[in-house]
């Protein structure tokens, strides 16, 4: 059942169209991020649920009720920012039970709240600190109890670990998923990070230039993206021109090679160009004698980064990349050595626009 | 540093130190010396027991502390609606906050005494219009302490904080800003009262009591008595910055979320 709904949702600054034609059904309890670049509009469209702004078009509807033009107070819904914004004269116990006394709760419910929400969030002793005595981390933390102690129907997250190091971010995101999932809340995450995005969503929407380029769950966006942009933005994916060849074999040519795909092409003819995508790490270098899919080339670079091992390849005019996972008996080409890297059909993935 | 530049560092500075204090230290020796050929603190009593100087002395205190509500009441709204919503706004409003710089005080009390002296404003009586024009001249220093303060915090996410908690613009101006910007309202409010206390030309041509007029009269009357006076006005201004400086220490320090 649908809890959030979006529907034909535009936003316009001026002459600028921030937001456009934006639809989005969320379930109960489901995580979706909005994932995109600066700009894409992804923040626009929280705060438009938030209600700190109003669409130019369309309807925001919560559990059936229509919030489009509701004030940001007179919604049920708790925002975690990137800066925090944690009110620096109270303390971290004042400001989880904030919102509980503005809504003029008992002095008992909301003390009994606040410990809750400090046991939740693992800060039962910071309850008397003040937020400049906590680190980013735990002030976060605190952000995140204080939103969720108004017991909100749905909880929109922006960019929340965009201020915090490396390390955390990853600790805290794992939190905050296990925290959503415990209270098993509607929540909307705001990211440019995809490994954030496709770590923590159940659902991600991949958006650019105000628009939604693709909706779908992070193994639909990381291995079958729809468009060019997706392609590029999620991962690091290996894109050329390529010809069709034969549309019902599914044969396509790219640098006089040809190379057979797994995807539909029936809407494309014989001599059509189109744009072919292919994950680094669906590359192997050849073993043995092979026919189909096989690419002759060189190695340009080979990078080093830890767990993976990314070998530059020249194909032809192309520069492709191509992942390895590391182990210390891996034997590895030198530079410029010549090569023969393969791939199978269904990672040849033939992109929309 | 250089042991040469150091010398000159310190010889400035002793010059200003001098430059400022010879003159003070000066009328309070003088203040002093009302009883011939001994030092006391004659003239102070006598300045106590004179009624026109408690009476002058009271009213500017009353008109300190309402102009400091009033500017309270005008400026943080305006400054934190600034901050929010009319950011454009901003550059028109910074000159209109250093007008009173420009225009100078006779002529701006001609000019209240000019537009609120006849019908449908006949206001020159009341003390109002004197602390109406007492809160246009503070206005620089109020706006600006208070705009300072807001700069500090980041606005417009803890509005949005408070909003999306339940909180409406009363609780969110009360609860969340003012507690935040305390330390900005509290160095601006005394300077408008060290500004009020000096204030001569608004209070003599409103015709209100206050301890600048009375100051000046004493001048003309009596000898010890008015350096008594310039020493205690001196010493009221000085307390008020030592509490400025006071409060701003014990401010906490930038915490994450402001800028």
């Amino acid at each position: 059942m649908t809890h959030l709904a979006l529907t034909n949702i535009c936003k316009q600054f001026g002459e600028t169209l921030a937001v456009s034609d934006f639809n989005l059904n969320v379930e109960k309890g489901e995580f979706v991020s909005f994932l995109g670049p600066s700009g894409c509009g992804k923040t626009t469209t929280l705060r438009m649920i938030a209600g700190f702004e109003v669409p130019t078009e369309g309807k925001v509807i919560l559990d059936d009720v229509e919030i489009t033009d509701k004030a940001p107070n007179q919604r049920n819904v708790g925002m975690v920012f990137q800066a925090y914004a944690l009110f620096p004269n109270m303390s971290v116990a004042q400001n989880i039970g904030f919102g509980m006394q503005i809504h003029r709760e008992s002095k008992a419910a909301i003390k009994q709240r606040v410990e809750e929400m400090l046991a939740l969030i693992h800060l039962e002793k910071k309850g008397n600190s003040y937020p400049y005595q906590l680190s980013g981390g735990q002030q976060q933390r605190v952000a995140l109890a204080r939103a969720l102690a108004n017991r909100p129907q749905v909880l929109l997250l922006d960019e929340p670990l965009s201020a915090l190091d490396a390390k955390i971010r990853v600790s805290l995101r794992a939190e905050i998923r296990a925290i959503q999932r415990k209270l098993g809340i509607t929540a909307i995450y705001v990211t440019h990070d995809q490994e954030e995005a496709l770590s923590i969503s159940d659902r991600i929407v991949v958006m650019y230039e105000g628009k939604i380029e693709q909706v779908g769950t992070p193994f639909e966006i990381y291995n079958f993206p729809q468009t060019a942009f997706v392609a590029n933005f999620v991962g690091t994916l290996n894109t050329a021109m390529a010809e069709v060849v034969d549309p019902a074999k599914r044969l396509l040519r790219i640098d006089g090679v040809q190379l057979e795909s797994a995807e539909v092409m029936d809407d494309k003819r014989a001599g059509d160009k189109v744009t072919i995508a292919i994950r680094p790490e669906r590359f192997n270098f050849v073993a043995q004698e092979m026919k189909a899919n096989v690419l002759d080339c060189q190695i340009d670079n080979i990078t080093f980064l830890g767990s993976v091992v990314r070998i530059q390849l020249l194909i032809g005019n192309n520069r492709f990349y191509m992942d390895t996972f590391n182990n210390p008996f891996l034997e590895l080409p030198k530079i410029g050595d010549k090569a023969q890297i393969t791939c199978s059909r269904e990672a040849v993935l033939v992109l929309k626009n | 540093m250089k042991r040469s530049g150091r010398v000159w560092s310190w010889f400035w500075m002793i010059l200003g130190i001098i430059y400022f204090f010879l003159p003070l230290v000066a009328t309070f020796i003088f203040s002093l010396r009302a009883k011939k050929g001994v030092i006391s603190f004659l003239a102070y009593q006598q300045l106590f027991n004179d009624s026109a100087f408690i009476k002058g002395f009271s009213y500017s205190v009353l008109w300190g502390v309402l102009t400091i509500i009033v500017g309270i009441l005008i400026f943080v709204p305006t400054a934190y609606w600034v901050r929010l919503r009319a950011q454009q706004f901003r550059t028109a409003v910074e000159f209109i906050t250093l007008l009173p710089f420009v225009i100078p005080a006779i002529v701006f009390v001609f000019g209240l005494v000019r537009t609120f002296s006849h019908p449908p404003f006949l206001i020159v009586d009341s003390p109002a219009l004197l602390i109406a024009g007492y809160t246009v001249l503070s206005m620089p220093y109020m706006y600006r302490s208070i705009d300072t303060g807001l700069r500090s915090i980041d606005v417009r996410t803890l509005t949005e904080a408070a909003q999306s908690l339940g909180a409406d613009w009363g609780t969110i101006l009360f609860r969340i800003i003012l507690p935040n910007i305390r330390v900005a309202i509290l160095s601006g409010a005394f300077l408008s009262f060290a500004i009020v206390m000096g204030e001569y030309i608004l209070a003599q041509y409103l015709a209100k009591p206050a301890f600048a007029p009375f100051l000046a009269f004493l001048i003309q009357q009596k000898a010890y008595e008015p350096a008594a006076a310039t020493v205690i006005s001196f010493a009221l201004t000085w307390a008020c910055m030592g509490i400025i400086n006071l409060f701003g220490r014990g401010q906490q320090g930038t915490i994450a979320g402001g800028h």
